[in-house]
C-alpha cells in the first residue's frame, strides 16, 4: 500500500506556530476526502523533543505522527529526519548557521537523512545559495512543494530538481491548523516508523502531492455602457 | 549558540512600575474603543449578577498597561532596527475597577532565526501583572524583533 505523509509541519512547540497537534489531527480527520493523508511529521524549528510521545493522539485519530526537526544552515533551512541522540550531541540545533554540507554528511552517517526545504524561497532556500556557493554534495532530495510558498518559489525548486536530479518531496510547512496537509509526499511503500521514512527517502519511490485548492479564475467584468 | 548575550539577562526583573490604578472610566473607554458589548464588562447591574459579582475589564485590557507612560525603558536590543512582533497573553484572574496593577518585567527568552528577509533576533519580555492583593492577574509576553 502507498503512504501519504505531510513531511513538514509545526505545532505550538515551535515559537511561531499556534497550532496544537490535536487540532491538526482533528482537521485532517474532518478533511480526509480533500487531504487523504496517513500521517504527518512534526518538524519543529531548531529543536527536537526526544521525549515527546504522541501515541495516544495517534490512536485517537488513526493518524501517524512522526518527529523530525527543521534546522537552519549556511545554505538555508533543512529538514532532518531520523534525529537521534548522536545528532543532537554533534550539532546545536538552535544554531542558525549550521554547516549544511557537514550536516548532510554527518546525519547520513548517523542513520538519518537531511532534506533542504523550500529551496526556492529567498534567503533561506538552496537556490539563492547555489548562486553564490558551490552546490552541496550527497543531497538525496529537496522539498519542491511547500504549502507556504509564494508565487514562483515552487517553480524555482522544480527547476533545481530538474537540474541536479534530486528526489522531490512535499510538505505543508503548516503553522496554522487549517493549512496542515496541503502539500505532502506519496510513498509507494508502507511507512509506519521514522526508520521506514528514512529508508524510503534514501532509496524508495516517492513523489510530492499537492492538495491546495485551485483558485477559480475571476471572470472579466462585462463592459457597461455609461450613458 | 552563535548569538552572544549575557545569560544573566534571562529571568532577571529589569523593570517594575508603580501601582497603576484602574478606574471604571478607563474600562469604559477601552470597551467603547473595541466595541465590547458583553454586559459583564459594560453594565454594572448585569455584571453584579454575573460569575464575578461585579464589573470586570475585558481580558484583553491586560495588554493596555505597557503603553504610553508605562512602556518599557530597558528592553535589551540587538542591532539597530526592530519592531513589536506581537504579544501572547495568559489571563489568570479578572481585573476590576478599583484595582491597582503593578507590572514587573523580565527577559524570558532570546533567540535567533532566519527567514525570507534575513536574520532576526527575538527578545521575549514577560510582564507579570499583579493586583493590590499581590494576586497575579495576567502574564503578557511581548515579542520584540531586532535586525542584527
Amino acid at each position: 500500500m502507498s503512504t501519504i505523509l505531510d513531511l513538514h509541519s509545526h505545532s505550538e512547540a515551535s515559537e511561531d506556530s499556534r497550532a496544537p497537534l490535536e487540532a491538526y489531527l482533528n482537521w485532517l480527520r474532518l478533511r480526509h476526502a480533500e487531504r487523504p493523508l496517513h500521517g504527518i511529521v512534526l518538524t519543529e524549528h531548531r529543536q527536537f523533543n526526544a521525549a515527546a510521545d504522541y501515541r495516544a493522539l495517534e490512536d485517537k485519530f488513526g493518524i501517524l505522527v512522526l518527529k523530525a526537526s527543521e534546522v537552519e544552515t549556511d545554505y538555508g533551512h533543512v529538514l532532518v529526519f531520523g534525529v537521534n541522540e548522536e545528532m543532537t550531541r554533534r550539532f546545536d540545533f538552535a544554531d542558525v548557521r549550521l554547516p549544511a554540507q557537514e550536516l548532510i554528511d554527518e546525519v547520513a552517517r548517523m542513520g538519518g537523512v537531511a532534506v533542504p526545504c523550500h529551496p526556492g524561497r529567498p534567503t533561506v532556500g538552496l537556490c539563492e545559495h547555489y548562486g553564490k556557493k558551490p552546490p552541496l554534495e550527497n543531497v538525496v532530495a529537496v522539498e519542491v512543494l511547500n504549502g507556504g510558498s509564494r508565487k514562483g518559489e515552487d517553480e524555482r525548486s522544480e527547476e533545481l530538481v530538474q537540474r541536479f536530479g534530486y528526489g522531490a518531496i512535499g510538505g505543508s510547512d503548516s503553522h496554522l491548523v487549517s493549512l496542515i496537509g496541503l502539500c505532502a509526499t506519496r510513498f509507494d511503500a508502507d511507512v509506519r516508523t521514522i526508520e521506514d521514512l528514512v529508508r524510503e527517502l534514501r532509496t524508495g519511490a516517492y513523489e510530492p502531492v499537492d492538495f491546495r485548492p485551485r483558485r477559480k479564475a475571476v471572470p472579466h467584468a462585462a463592459a457597461v455602457e455609461v450613458k | 549558540m552563535a548569538l552572544n548575550y549575557d545569560p544573566a539577562l534571562i529571568g532577571r526583573v529589569f523593570e517594575t512600575t508603580d501601582p497603576v490604578p484602574v478606574s471604571a472610566e478607563m474600562i469604559k473607554k477601552f470597551t467603547d474603543a473595541i466595541g465590547e458589548t458583553n454586559p459583564l464588562h459594560t453594565d454594572p447591574a448585569a455584571a453584579a449578577k454575573g460569575p464575578y459579582g461585579g464589573m470586570t475589564a475585558p481580558p484583553s485590557f491586560a495588554v493596555t498597561f505597557r503603553n504610553g507612560q508605562h512602556f518599557f525603558q530597558h528592553v535589551p536590543r540587538f542591532g539597530k532596527q526592530g519592531f513589536d512582533a506581537g504579544k501572547d497573553v495568559e489571563f489568570v484572574a479578572p481585573i476590576r475597577p478599583g484595582d491597582s496593577i503593578t507590572l514587573s518585567s523580565h527577559v524570558k527568552e532570546i533567540y535567533e532565526k532566519t527567514g525570507r528577509t534575513g536574520s532576526m533576533v527575538f527578545v521575549i519580555v514577560r510582564t507579570t501583572l499583579k493586583n493590590q492583593k499581590g494576586e497575579v492577574v495576567a502574564h503578557v509576553d511581548h515579542r520584540f524583533m531586532n535586525r542584527p
